[in-house]
């Protein structure tokens, strides 16, 4: 008996449309001017916030967190100036991550024509944590600046992972009457930290 | 029953039609608010359009690729050829691992092959997530649209489905409080999840791997937990390289919703890989079911191959005025609308032979396309096709062929035009809504003028004449005129 696999591959053989080149490779248009404030404006369209820190000004100390860090009692950190706590730091399951109230995770780069962040989950549980955490923070360079996602996959490179994603605002639905709600499933606030020299 | 029938049972609460229409137009207008954010919109829809067209030519060859790079990665390969085969293999998969608890993201794939029935015919609970989806589930229909299956539902009557399915208070109907009652109604289930199902919006034969976008996560957090993902994908849905991915994703949000990107755009390849000193007993495991279930049938249609170039953004359907005035489940069908008038009658020539003619060729579809798939001119190939074949209604059959033989005689045209407008001056109109039901409900007979077009015509030609005559005898100086004889 013929294969599922035979039986479609010679299905597409024969029923195979005339050769149709590939476009030659497409860049993106020319960077809009004010950078910052078009990933602002997206990012603020998809219901998340951006904020600009400074390292002249203390860098990460400068952030306004979504909760306040000293009375989270869940907590998942995988950038060095904040600590885990809780949950964030057992060792178990992913599903213990349900109860998290925050995680902060570092993102490659930002996408100014969206608004969304390259992320791919380097340590165990960095996934599921951006998921059932009820607030997500990313921390990206403002150094890390791409214009459109043209040059997003110029530098996208999963290597060993197994998983990367773009990330664009908290969790969300419009399926009820189109009237947009935050936290669909996971985070109901998501904010990019962009830190400048 | 078709579509004329479902449609007219939708229409027949007036404001329900009109508030559907003036939801899909608001989606639309978001659309075109997106679109005209980015400056090279125009070239990025013919770049996309190329590159679907380019791996269309190229099937064999890129799933081979993406199964040598999948394999690689560690995920496991299956071919289905056609929607049975497909639910046999999921089913296989979850019935060996003892699997019985199931969540499902959005999927108009395993909508098309009817995976849940099957499914629960085992025992399996499946728990599809997207909010909307999870609606429509509850209620035991299919979704209305492709992209936000309950948009035919107003907030009360969803109000009304969670007071009896979920147990809120009667008579919820602010979106935010239902959005968190359903939120706390599957976190749970997400939880005790032992196997995610998903769909594929992008699969990339030179990576092996493939891209899922929501906007709700319900598509990560149902694969993030398990340790089974089971991920079934069109035949139609491969892209030669990851770089590709970019025109698409500029696109497809925009497109369908307006917004510039999606919350979660995930780029999955391999399974996922287990987590040091967990206390999970098995590797995680990743299945990619491709399935035919007749694409390659439909590519070997020249004039309507180009439809699988579809990515699946619900902008044809947001823009036609029959879908928006009609509702999707008018349709009849998995998918509704403009694409799925083209795509469905592939499958079913005779149950869909109606959808082709639920079109004004208005144009607007293939006006919003991303990838610039010829839908209105598909639609009409397709009526040409499905009349040549005799699926034409008995009634406009005998029309068009009273009317052709009329056409062939000018003089017996006449007479009867001029037949019939003093008719229309005598007989009452209810005759006429009596005769030909269909064609005045709705709408009125517009006032008979008392002579025909040609004898207008005509009139309107003399008149012209005898003006262009008088200014030449002004300009000549002639003083005599002969008015009478051009009368």
């Amino acid at each position: 008996m013929t294969s599922a696999r035979e039986t479609i591959l010679s299905r597409l053989e024969q029923a195979r449309p005339p050769a149709s080149e590939a476009p030659a490779a497409m860049s993106g248009p020319p960077r809009a001017g004010d950078e910052i404030g078009t990933l602002r404006r997206h990012i603020e369209a998809a219901g998340g916030r951006l904020q600009v820190v400074s390292r002249a000004n203390g860098g990460l100390a400068g952030v306004r967190w979504p909760i306040d860090l000293d009375t989270t009692r869940h907590l998942h950190s995988s950038i060095p100036e904040v600590e885990s706590r809780g949950v964030g730091t057992t060792s178990g399951s992913d599903r213990e991550l349900a109860d998290l109230d925050l995680c902060i995770l570092p993102a490659d780069f930002a996408v100014v024509e969206n608004g969304a962040a390259w992320q791919i989950p380097a340590r165990p549980r960095e996934r599921s944590a951006a998921l059932l955490a009820e607030h997500l923070v990313l921390v990206v360079d403002a150094q890390d600046l791409v214009p459109t996602m043209h040059e997003a996959y110029e530098r996208i490179d999963l290597g060993d992972s197994h998983f990367g994603w773009f990330l664009c605002g908290p969790s969300k639905t419009a399926d009820i009457e189109q009237a947009l709600v935050l936290g669909a499933h996971g985070p109901k606030t998501m904010t990019l930290v962009l830190v400048d020299d | 029953m078709g579509h004329v029938d479902r449609a007219r049972e939708f229409v027949a609460d007036a404001s329900r039609t009109s508030w559907h229409d003036e939801a899909l137009w608001f989606v639309r207008a978001k659309r075109d608010q997106a679109a005209d954010d980015v400056p090279d919109w125009e070239s990025l829809r013919t770049h996309a359009g190329r590159i679907k067209r380019h791996a269309l030519s190229r099937l064999p060859e890129l799933w081979k690729q993406f199964e040598q790079n999948a394999q690689d990665a560690g995920a496991k390969v299956h071919w289905a050829r056609d929607a049975e085969e497909h639910n046999e293999i999921v089913a296989d998969l979850l019935r060996d691992r003892g699997i019985r608890r199931v969540v499902k993201s959005k999927s108009m794939l395993t909508e098309e092959c009817g995976l849940n029935e099957r499914l629960e015919a085992d025992g399996v609970e499946v728990v599809d997530t997207d909010l909307g989806e999870r609606i429509v589930q509850l209620r035991r229909e299919p979704p209305s649209h492709i992209v936000m299956p309950a948009i035919h539902l107003r907030r009360d009557e969803v109000g009304d489905l969670f007071a009896k399915e979920m147990g809120s208070p009667p008579g919820l109907d602010d979106p935010g409080e239902l959005t968190d009652v359903a939120r706390r109604d599957l976190r749970p289930r997400f939880l005790a999840a032992e196997a995610g199902l998903t769909g594929v919006n992008f699969a990339v034969a030179e990576t092996g791997g493939f891209v899922v976008v929501t906007n709700e996560g319900n598509a990560d957090l149902g694969t993030a937990l398990p340790m089974l993902h089971i991920a079934s994908v069109g035949l139609e849905k491969i892209i030669p390289r990851q770089r590709d991915l970019a025109p698409f994703l500029r696109l497809l949000a925009r497109s369908a919703t307006g917004q510039a990107i999606t919350t979660y755009t995930s780029h999955f390849r391999g399974p996922r890989r287990p987590a040091p000193g967990a206390d999970d007993e098995r590797a995680p495991e990743l299945h990619v079911v491709i399935v035919d279930n007749g694409r390659s049938h439909l590519l070997g249609r020249p004039a309507f191959r180009e439809a699988l170039a579809c990515i699946r953004c619900g902008a044809c359907l947001n823009t036609c005025p029959v879908y928006r005035r009609s509702g999707g489940h008018s349709y009849g069908s998995t998918i509704p609308g403009p694409i799925g008038s083209v795509l469905e009658p592939s499958r079913d020539p005779v149950a869909h032979a109606e959808l082709p003619r639920a079109c004004s060729l208005c144009g607007s579809c293939s006006e919003v396309c991303p990838v610039r798939i010829p839908l209105h001119h598909q639609l009409l190939a397709w009526r040409g096709e499905l009349v040549a074949a005799g699926h034409r209604p008995m009634l406009q059959h005998y029309a068009l062929e009273v009317v052709g033989r009329l056409f062939a005689h000018p003089a017996t045209y006449r007479g009867l035009g001029a037949l019939a407008r003093t008719l229309a001056r005598l007989v009452p109109k209810t005759a006429l809504t009596r005769v030909l039901p269909a064609w005045t409900r709705g709408r009125d007979l517009p006032p008979i003028p008392p002579k025909s077009f040609r004898a207008l015509y005509r009139e309107r030609a003399r008149r012209r004449a005898s003006r262009t005559d008088r200014r030449e005898e002004r300009a000549s100086g002639s003083s005599h005129g002969n008015e009478d004889a051009m009368r």
